[in-house]
């Protein structure tokens, strides 16, 4: 048996929001996820940085049970959100995605219109009595995701006539609708300008007032700018976990270095 | 001599020219230094040298045996005895019939009269000519045009594009082909139906109530006066049609989505090719099952709901009338047998719906209900009424089951229990047996099936209307 790896840095916090411990991935035989401890703060934002197939997306996807929806895939350990167990088969997990809201990798919107595609988790969680507080929180959430100006007079044509990195923010809005208590976001710049990507940079530094944030990125620069602390996954395995500023400027694995400097990846 | 011995001298032509021109393509370009500098890969050669080879020889084939007969009889017409050119044009195709069948020593020259010995040497002669000569024909137009392709075997000449311009021929010609055979259809259909509202008024036809062909044919009456209102037969239809979909839409849909989104593999795999060996099982069959099987248990049921509304001074129970043959009992069956259209296609495109959509609204914290309720539904909605108009179709144009269960009487009711007829029912109806071609009866038939045809018609425009507004919609 190969000795398990030690993840370096801090992964463990005090009072955490999710606790996750001991957690692998299998895709039918395949490990993707090899035993991972991390907790994740409190109104905090923790960026996930890795290359490309190293597990982002499916660590991601554990947090908020979305890995159920692929048949071939098992979680194993322990994942806590405010010390309840969410990996156990009898927890409701509609409920436990409508406290940790996720947006995708891909631009998924539905086919129906932008106002719509808003007003579809606040409709089905009776988050509004009437038309128009339904109406202002649509407006609301499109205005915190900066695509309002670019939408308002076509809110009810059909969202996939939007442009990619418009339906991304689409997707975000969506998501905030819906006012979860952590926000995982798995590359929602992947598709932005700059411009749009400050815009919603802003918007996960506003949440993190009341949110807890997960955010996958390939951006270092987004990283360093949005996340209070930084995660490296490599193959697999939780390398590094620290504050961003000292992964960044010191890390302490060899091979979390290696990254950021651009040497693998 | 048949033609399957030129057919496959005419295949092995072609094979071998497609081998003679990828030597050939290799050929001139060894010197040039490789493949590389012809204008398109020896393949391509090969394939144009085959279709030369193929083509032209074909199609003088297929002209030489379309128009052989019609050749022959022509020559052979003037070789007749004066007496015979005089002949009105029923009675001469008559003798040139005879005239064949002798030559071919199918009958004695007695039957004709021996003043037609010239004509039928003549037929002899001709069928034997066209006979030895059609092989030398085709053989050697097919190596001339295999020579001519091979000469444009040379580096410049892009085969390839010859080719993709010929496979764009071909195509199109099968495109032609289905198109010119369902206009056609529908000119002979037209033209019948035009003949028929010649003796009866198209007002009668269609707002007439009353529908009994039979009295037309009396001798003593003239043609024009049975009675051929067809409201009856498209109330009939339309209410087997009714209470089939009614059965058919609920089901086959509810199955759908219990297949494709929550059944487990080993369930599906077990029930979906059990739901469509239902779309396998022959119509006459459903239609003795509700012929002996249903429509006297709906009567059952209802003589008893009738006794015992008598019994219980229930007055419109008691009055409960079910006929042996009933509207209900051809519905039901007939919507046992369109399940599998809705079910299957309607399969097909939930299945087609992307997984990310399914995981957007997992993601916002819906229920599986909610997701394809709100979701998954609407974005397969334009395939499913495509199933269901399919159906719809499928039930309209359904014979056998109605013929069996739901009667011949043309009633004008919309009551389910009662026996009525269709569209497709009276058309059997009216051709079954021996018919002179030109009464109205007969002509009744068409002018049916041309109604038939504009109600489908209608139908599939409507339901391309309506997917295409979804489409824009939800694309
Ligand atoms: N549905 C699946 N079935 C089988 N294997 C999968 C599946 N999804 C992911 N994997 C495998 O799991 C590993 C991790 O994939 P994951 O999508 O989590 O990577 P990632 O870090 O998000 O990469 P990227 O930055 O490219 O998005 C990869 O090796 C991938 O091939
Ligand atoms: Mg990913």
């Amino acid at each position: 048996m190969t000795e398990r790896f030690q993840t370096v840095g801090n992964p463990l916090l005090e009072d955490p929001k999710m606790r996750v411990r001991n957690a692998s991935v299998f895709y039918a035989d395949k490990q993707a996820i090899f035993d991972v401890d991390l907790d994740i703060g409190k109104n905090q934002v923790i960026s996930m940085i890795g290359p490309s197939g190293c597990g982002k997306s499916t660590f991601l996807r554990c947090l908020n049970r979305m890995n159920d929806t692929i048949d071939i895939c098992r979680v194993e350990g322990q994942l806590e959100l405010d010390g309840q167990d969410i990996n156990d088969r009898k927890i409701d997990v509609v409920e436990l995605r409508a406290r940790v809201g996720m947006v995708f990798q891909k631009p998924n919107p539905f086919p129906k219109s932008i106002y719509e595609n808003v007003a579809y988790g606040a409709r089905i969680h009776g988050l509004t009595d009437n038309k128009v507080q339904l109406d202002d929180l649509v407006e609301q959430c499109l205005q915190r995701c900066g695509l309002w100006k670019e939408v308002k007079d076509r809110l009810h044509e059909p969202a996939t006539g939007l442009s990619g990195g418009q339906q991304q923010r689409l997707c975000i809005a969506r998501a905030i609708a819906v006012n979860p208590e952590v926000i995982l976001m798995d590359e929602p710049c992947s598709a932005l300008d700059p411009i749009a990507t400050a815009t919603v940079e802003e918007l996960i530094h506003e949440l993190s007032q009341n949110f807890t944030i997960c955010i996958v990125t390939h951006s270092m620069q987004q990283a360093a700018r949005v996340s209070e602390r930084t995660a490296y996954f490599h193959l697999g395995k939780l390398i590094e976990v620290n504050d961003t500023s000292k992964v960044f400027t010191n890390p302490e694995h060899q091979l979390t270095e290696e990254y950021i400097t651009g040497r693998i990846g | 001599m048949s033609l399957a011995p030129l057919a496959l001298f005419l295949i092995s032509a072609t094979a071998v020219a497609y081998f003679i021109g990828y030597l050939r393509a290799f050929k001139i370009a060894k010197p040039l230094g490789g493949v590389r500098n012809l204008a398109a890969l020896p393949t391509y050669y090969a394939s144009m040298v085959s279709l030369w080879a193929l083509i032209p020889g074909l199609i003088v084939l297929a002209l030489w045996v379309a128009l052989d007969g019609a050749v022959i009889e022509s020559l052979v017409k003037a070789s007749l005895p004066e007496e015979a050119k005089y002949l009105p044009a029923d009675k001469l195709g008559l003798v040139l019939n005879q005239v064949a069948l002798v030559a071919q020593g199918l009958g004695d020259i007695s039957i004709l009269g021996l003043e037609y010995q010239a004509a039928v040497e003549r037929q002899m002669r001709l069928t034997q000519l066209s006979r030895d000569a059609l092989p030398l024909l085709v053989g050697s137009i097919a190596i001339i045009s295999l020579l001519i392709g091979l000469r444009s075997v040379t580096a410049a000449h892009n085969a390839r594009y010859s080719v993709e311009r010929l496979f764009n021929i071909a195509l199109f010609l099968c495109s032609c082909i289905a198109i010119l055979t369902t206009v056609g259809i529908v000119f002979s259909v037209m033209f019948e139906s035009w003949q028929f509202f010649q003796l009866v008024p198209l007002s009668e036809f269609l707002f007439g109530t009353h529908w009994s062909p039979q009295i037309a044919i009396r001798a003593d009456q003239a043609g024009a006066s049975g009675s051929f209102g067809v409201l009856p037969l498209i109330v009939g239809t339309l209410l087997i049609s009714a209470i089939a979909l009614l059965i058919a839409v609920p089901v086959g849909l509810l199955s759908a989505i219990y297949l494709s989104e929550y059944a487990s593999a080993r369930v599906r795999n077990v029930v979906k090719p059990a739901l469509e060996i239902l779309a396998g099982v022959p119509t006459v069959v459903y239609g003795f099952f509700a012929a002996l099987t249903v429509a006297p248990a709906i009567r059952e049921v209802g003589d008893a709901a009738r006794a015992w509304g008598a019994e219980n001074g229930v007055v419109w129970l008691a009055n409960l009338n079910v006929s042996s043959e009933s509207a209900l009992a051809a519905g039901m069956v007939m919507g046992i047998m369109i399940i599998p259209f809705v079910s299957s296609l309607s399969d097909d495109v939930i299945n087609a719906v992307p997984q990310s959509l399914r995981d957007g609204s997992y993601g916002l914290g819906a229920t599986q209900s909610e997701t394809i309720k709100k979701v998954i539904f609407p974005a397969a909605l334009p395939g499913i009424v495509g199933g269901i108009l399919l159906a719809a179709s499928r039930a309209i144009g359904e014979t056998m089951i109605v013929v069996m269960a739901a009667g011949l009487a043309a009633n004008l009711t919309v009551n389910p229990l009662e026996a009525v007829t269709t569209v497709t029912v009276q058309i059997v109806t009216l051709l079954v047996g021996d018919q002179e071609f030109d009464s109205a009866k007969t002509l009744a038939a068409f002018a049916l099936g041309l109604f038939l045809f504009l109600i489908t018609l209608a139908l599939n425009i409507v339901a391309l209307r309506v997917v295409k507004k979804y489409r824009e919609q939800y694309e």
